[in-house]
């Protein structure tokens, strides 16, 4: 008789008593080769190139783990320089000039030959823009979402006349993006491989010819390292690292963080920072069809004038994606440009299409601003 | 004899300048090795049909680069070829730069 109730119970039990994920944490799932590669993976994203090795000649940091340390490989408080040129309603990222990513650091090679402590700022660009370094945990899960559901949330016409929008960018080539502040890049492995070479320097498979200086090659002599400077094995297993980190378990919420989740939706939040997505098919069962806290269409809204800076591919200088919300408790900046210090500060800066949310944030009584603030501080 | 030494010194001063540019590995040259071909893929952003010359926006993520391509006489540019198009370029380097044998232009899909 009581044999029945054992059966039901003990999966309950394991349920209940699931580690929660801490920042760094591979995915739950993983099989043992896929945890292999995570720990693999990891060794070259925390490795420190040199101009030996492949670093520079120009660079931003000496490897993934310098922007992206804080702790185990998720978040870092470093803020990069980039720089577009608009002319309404076209974006020039300027590749012909050395690209959107500024590079702050030569290498004394470099140095040498050209008397540049850093890339020129490119004379046609039309505004700069600060970037803190992206939060990276759950990024396997956000690019494994197929386009048709970002679609499906699109409302660039505002048929609904809720004064949100939402619309998808889209890549040099056409594709639909989704990484990066202004949604850019269409898929996390582009990502990665693009950072390698803007962030870096070091050359690999997906892009093995060198960064230009202000969009001319560099000076012979000054990078001593063979192209490919990272080979294919290298490449992969980064990008599975970085494919398999696990967004950290939310806290558990208590009664003011639950009356938060509800207002949260209640005020018009939820609208752009959609609570959960659903990814696609993934040979890797621990990404496919799951359910995952999100936080994000991951589509581009206008934020007002307030907050604009750059365009890139369709995103306007006020557009920006919108941010998926994961590991806001370990954040101390807000915003792509860290200017906000606090949840409050981050949510009144809101312009544009996210102003109707915040002036019905503003309006709460101070309890229930506090609810709201104690559940984004649970993610 | 007087002859042949006129005829080896004139042919000498002839082959002078050829050896003279002749690229330092000349093995390379006399080993008739086919020029090394690179594939890019790309968004066309500029092109001039008549001049047969083509700009791509080429790269991955934030790592954007300006590759710019001629097209050999006998490589015909689509027609209608416009900024925003995606193509595949076949390229070979030449000391001209690089050379488009074959220019195919790509359809993007969805996820």
């Amino acid at each position: 008789m009581t044999r029945p109730w054992v059966v039901l119970a003990l999966p309950l039990l394991a349920v209940g008593c699931q580690k929660p994920v801490k920042p760094g944490d591979p995915l739950g799932e993983l099989s043992r080769a896929e945890r292999d590669r995570f720990d693999r993976g990891k060794v070259v994203f925390d490795s420190v190139f040199t101009p030996e090795t492949g670093l520079g000649p120009l660079f931003n940091a000496t490897g993934c783990g310098e922007c992206h340390e804080n702790p185990a490989g998720g978040r870092g408080d470093e803020v990069e320089v980039h720089a577009t040129a608009f002319h309404a309603p076209v974006c020039d990222p300027l590749a012909q000039e050395g690209g959107p990513v500024i590079q702050q650091h030569t290498t004394p090679a470099l140095k040498q030959a050209l008397g540049i402590d850093q890339e020129p700022f490119p004379p046609s660009a039309t505004a700069r823009a600060m970037r803190t370094s992206p939060v990276i945990f759950g990024r396997g899960l956000l690019d494994l979402v197929p386009d048709s559901v970002l679609l499906a949330y699109a409302d660039p016409d505002d048929r609904n006349h809720d004064g949100v929008r939402g619309r998808p960018n889209r890549f040099v080539d056409g594709r639909i993006g989704r990484f990066g502040r202004k949604g850019f890049v269409p898929t996390l492995r582009e990502f990665n491989a693009g950072a390698f070479a803007a962030e870096m320097s070091v050359t690999n498979p997906a892009q093995p010819t060198e960064e230009d200086v202000g969009g001319k090659p560099p000076p012979a002599g000054v990078d001593p390292a063979p192209d490919p400077e990272i080979n294919q094995e290298q490449l992969d297993l980064t990008d599975d690292f970085v494919r398999f980190l696990a967004p950290p378990t939310p806290l558990k919420l208590g009664k003011d963080g639950r009356h938060g989740r509800d207002l949260f939706s209640q005020i018009g939040c939820a609208t752009c920072h959609i609570p959960t997505l659903r990814t696609g098919y993934s040979p890797v069962q621990a990404l496919s069809n799951r359910e995952f806290a999100a936080y994000s269409d991951l589509l581009l809204h206008d934020m007002g004038a307030d907050l604009a800076d750059i365009c890139l591919g369709l995103a306007t200088p006020a557009d920006f994606r919108t941010e998926p919300l994961l590991d806001l408790r370990g954040a101390e900046h807000f915003l792509h440009d860290g200017r906000a210090t606090t949840l409050e500060q981050a949510i009144e800066l809101h312009g544009g299409e996210g102003s109707g949310a915040r002036d019905r944030f503003k309006g709460l009584p101070a309890a229930d601003r506090a609810a709201l603030v104690a559940f984004l501080k649970s993610l | 004899m007087r002859r042949t030494i006129r005829t080896a010194a004139l042919t000498a001063i002839l082959l002078l300048p050829l050896v003279i540019s002749a690229p330092a590995d000349w093995g390379a040259l006399t080993s008739a090795q086919p020029a090394p071909s690179y594939t890019y893929q790309g968004t066309v952003r500029a092109v001039n049909a008549r001049a047969g010359t083509l700009e791509l926006i080429t790269g991955v993520g934030m790592s954007l680069r300006v590759v710019r391509v001629k097209t050999a006489p006998t490589t015909r540019l689509l027609a209608g070829l416009k900024p925003g198009d995606v193509v595949r370029a076949e390229c070979r380097r030449t000391p001209a730069g690089l050379v488009a044998d074959r220019v195919e232009k790509l359809e993007v899909g969805a996820r």
